[in-house]
């Protein structure tokens, strides 16, 4: 435990210093937000939508903070400390890999889970936006998009090679996720065959989750995005973990 | 293994490719004792020493540190064996206390940190980034960071290249302090001063291979040589090269 504290301070003020996660994982989704928010003010959804446009886009900005520090910022740093050879220096002391991971994984955390704090914030106090549906329901679909999407990073910082595939499979995952997913561009206003296409980026399934928790939306068909993230989490921590290296 | 042995390497064997970097080295290190690993850069003393740690792997032999298997019972064994590795990265942008502080949070009994910077000289420095220290000053840093598990063995990659004569001896006489203590010491050097102050014993690879393991008068009288800097290089094959070069 001591050692964890230490670590976890650590790397924490490390973090601060560097400013990445700072900008992307909180920075990035409370600008989208605003920006959005001003262009969109409360108008609704829809026609005749009983809960606004931004009320819609919730679910998905705060999936930004997920991505955003997940895909990136775990990834890289943990490929980058193999890089340079950080974690060989690791290896000669008696702290398990798994603490390091976990260490890193609380840091990136706190990121999204400012990020959600804070953009709720705006969304409440500037745009109106409540969480319709059951505030549980809201935490554990939060949760599950949380897990999955770190696991993707922590697969990504494991069977990377080298420090250029972890950025190449970062960009790989990010990118197409930060906006085919919903989180940016409304999935409402995409064209059917866009639609469908999207459906098969986990984060898609993650924030429609996410949606029909925070609007209060009937849960009907949303077992089997439940069981794909579920499933897809334990295939990535498992590969993590068994494909972890120290150089 | 007895008791007193610290360290056992037998037949241990690494090849990159079709280059045998390691072949067939086999040496014991008895606890109390410092020992030198000897040769000229590509002799293959750190990919010894990193196949030993079990950092890199070996195609052949076996390697028992403290009666453990490095690769076995990692975390129970560098709970005891420090390391100093010939290049040494560390995170960005961290200060010289915060690295100290989290490597000593990873040991159970870890030695005093802030002494260990008086000791080296380092004090003054404490708040400074990593970055901004000189060659010497993170080399000093590096020797720090192994000695901060209270190791009863360690391992020194080059441990004095980079800094100047005062800091050499301070750092010195430090580790005869420890040894005197019981510390093990296997240390790597290319300074036969250095080497005479310290080592007990040493083995000198060449490709490799072992051409001298034994005290250093053994390793003046077995060669035709008057000293130990003459005798080193006889040994290692560096002989001719430098009268070339002269």
């Amino acid at each position: 435990m001591k050692s964890f504290r230490a670590l976890f301070k650590s790397e924490f003020i490390l973090s601060v210093r560097d400013m990445n996660l700072l900008f992307f994982g909180i920075g990035f989704s409370l600008l989208f937000t605003v920006v959005l928010g001003l262009i969109m003010g409360n108008k609704p959804a829809f026609d005749g939508a009983a809960y606004s446009f931004m009320e819609q886009s919730f679910g998905g900005i705060i999936s930004i903070g997920i991505a955003a520090t997940g895909l990136m910022g775990l990834p890289i740093v943990l490929a980058d400390y193999r890089h340079r050879k950080i974690l060989k220096r690791y290896q000669v002391t008696p702290v398990s890999p798994m603490k390091l991971l976990v260490v890193q994984l609380v840091v990136n955390l706190i990121y999204a889970l400012a990020s959600l704090v804070l953009v709720y914030g705006v969304c409440a106090l500037c745009f109106g936006v409540r969480i319709r549906g059951s505030v549980w329901l809201f935490a554990g679909a939060y949760l599950l998009v949380l897990v999955s999407i770190y696991s993707i990073g922590m697969m990504i910082a494991s069977i990377a090679p080298n420090i250029k595939t972890a950025n190449l499979l970062c960009s790989l995952f990010y990118f197409p996720m930060l906006l085919l997913s919903g989180a940016t561009l409304p999935y409402e206003i995409m064209p059917g065959f866009m639609q469908k296409a999207m459906d098969f980026l986990p984060l898609t399934q993650g924030i429609k989750l996410l949606k029909a928790a925070s609007l209060g939306l009937p849960a009907d068909n949303m077992l089997v995005p439940v069981i794909v993230m579920l499933a897809l989490t334990v295939v990535c921590v498992v590969l993590s973990l068994k494909f972890f290296r120290w150089e | 293994m007895s008791m007193s042995t610290a360290l056992v390497v037998q037949n241990l064997t690494k090849s990159y490719g079709p280059v045998k970097a390691v072949d067939g080295l086999s040496f014991k290190v008895e606890k109390g004792e410092i020992f030198g690993l000897l040769g000229h850069n590509g002799a293959g003393k750190s990919t010894s020493i990193e196949c030993i740690l079990g950092v890199k792997r070996y195609d052949a032999g076996s390697v028992t540190v403290l009666g453990l298997s490095p690769a076995e019972n990692r975390r129970q064994l560098f709970e005891k064996v420090g390391v100093q590795f010939q290049h040494n990265n560390y995170p960005e942008k961290i200060t010289v206390s915060e690295l100290c502080e989290v490597t000593g949070s990873l040991y159970r009994q870890p030695a005093d940190w802030k002494e260990l910077l008086k000791r080296f000289g380092l004090l003054g420095m404490h708040k400074r980034m990593v970055t901004e220290l000189s060659g010497g000053e993170r080399q000093r840093l590096s020797v720090i960071l192994a000695l901060i598990p209270n190791p009863e063995l360690v391992f020194l990659d080059e441990l004095t290249t980079g800094l100047d004569s005062k800091a050499r001896r301070d750092v010195w006489k430090y580790l005869e302090s420890l040894k005197g203590n019981g510390l093990t010491i296997l240390l790597t050097s290319h300074y036969m001063d250095e080497v005479q102050t310290l080592c007990d014993r040493i083995c000198i690879l060449r490709k490799g291979q072992v051409v001298f393991m034994g005290t250093l008068t053994e390793a003046i009288q077995n060669s035709p040589c008057s000293n130990l800097e003459e005798a080193y290089l006889w040994y290692s094959g560096e002989e001719e090269t430098t009268d070339e070069v002269l």
